[in-house]
């Protein structure tokens, strides 16, 4: 038994799903469910279609190289049977996959880390240019309490209670 | 041939004859209203069928036969699958072969277009539908086999054929 990759989306095809194709110059393509079968029979380039882990390598959307991906290599030199290796191979199976699922998480957080420090920025920068629209720049002025975020500013308790009667 | 508009569901036989693929609907496509429709869509989406009488097969040896039609589909009603042995029509030979145009001979079913189901639960589909000239005992007539070959003819008792062929998928 061997748990193949779907040619077209990356995915692993477990003992029972999918079609295998064969082509006439012997080459064969595996397709994990009629999805991927389909589109390519439509002669998709998995390269193009936003899904596919083909995709997404290429574009830096996940992990590309890593150490872990070492462990899942195919390796076509049968092994002899050795109880002591199945059962250290079985115990690493789970920690190994735990590993690489946190560092591509990390990546796709470092990845999506500096869209969320420049929305930050924007935000900012649009609080403090168009608060004019939400208040007044005289009442801003007078009272403490509706300055930006930014600055920390001591309020009383009587000048809070003025503020929600405007309101 | 006219197109036929048939449902998702039959996957089997067509009792319709001469047809071997027909069309899914066209009903189907039209579904989707997002996508435009391409014709070359529909092209792609063909619904495999049996090898049955008339279906023509290409000639995979040097038995010098190209192409065959199917006259008999032996062992089933439906028709001939992967691996199975059919009785057939030699449409085109090269002139100087072992078997002639006109001749009825039998074959061997060695890639066919429509899928077939493995024991360990998947499915095989080639890219077109060949044979292998093979005379009644079931050994092949040439010498050499190109291309594919399933290794569903083990099961079948098509050893010769595969110690013949390059490559068994």
């Amino acid at each position: 038994m061997r748990l193949e990759k779907c040619w077209f989306c990356s995915s692993t095809i477990y003992p029972g799903h999918g079609i295998q194709f064969v082509r006439n110059d012997a080459k064969i393509f595996r397709f994990c469910r009629s999805k991927c079968h389909k589109n390519f029979k439509m002669k998709r380039n998995p390269r193009k279609v936003k899904w596919t882990k083909a995709y997404r390598r290429l574009h830096g959307k996940d992990m590309t190289q890593d150490s872990t991906f070492e462990f899942e290599r195919k390796r076509n030199r049968p092994q002899r049977y050795d109880r002591i290796n199945t059962e250290k191979v079985l115990q690493a199976i789970p920690k190994i996959s735990k590993v690489k699922a946190t560092r591509e998480k990390d990546h796709i957080t470092k990845r999506l880390s500096v869209g969320r420090v420049n929305r930050k920025r924007e935000d900012r920068r649009e609080l403090e240019q168009s608060i004019s629209l939400v208040k007044a720049p005289s009442v801003l002025k007078e009272d403490a309490t509706l300055t930006l975020p930014k600055q920390k500013v001591t309020v009383s308790y009587a000048q809070t209670e003025n503020t929600r009667m405007e309101e | 041939m006219a197109a036929r508009f048939l449902s998702k569901s039959s996957s089997g036989c067509s009792l319709l004859g001469a047809l071997g693929t027909t069309l899914v609907g066209v009903g189907s496509v039209a579904r989707e209203t997002t996508s435009k429709l391409n014709y070359s869509d529909i092209f792609f989406q063909q619904q495999r069928t049996f090898v049955q009488m008339g279906t023509n097969l290409k000639v995979v040896d040097n038995s010098g036969a190209k192409r065959v039609m199917c006259i008999q589909a032996l062992k089933s009603k439906k028709g001939a699958k992967l691996g199975d042995i059919i009785i057939g029509s030699v449409k085109e030979a090269q002139p100087r072969g072992k078997v002639k145009k006109g001749d009825v001979v039998y074959g061997v079913v060695v890639r066919a277009a429509m899928q077939r189901g493995r024991c360990d639960g998947s499915h095989v589909r080639f890219d077109d539908n060949a044979v292998v000239v093979v005379n009644k005992q079931g050994e092949p007539i040439g010498t050499r086999v190109f291309g594919p070959v399933p290794h569903e003819l083990r099961k079948k008792k098509h050893v010769k054929i595969l110690a013949l062929a390059e490559h068994i998928a």
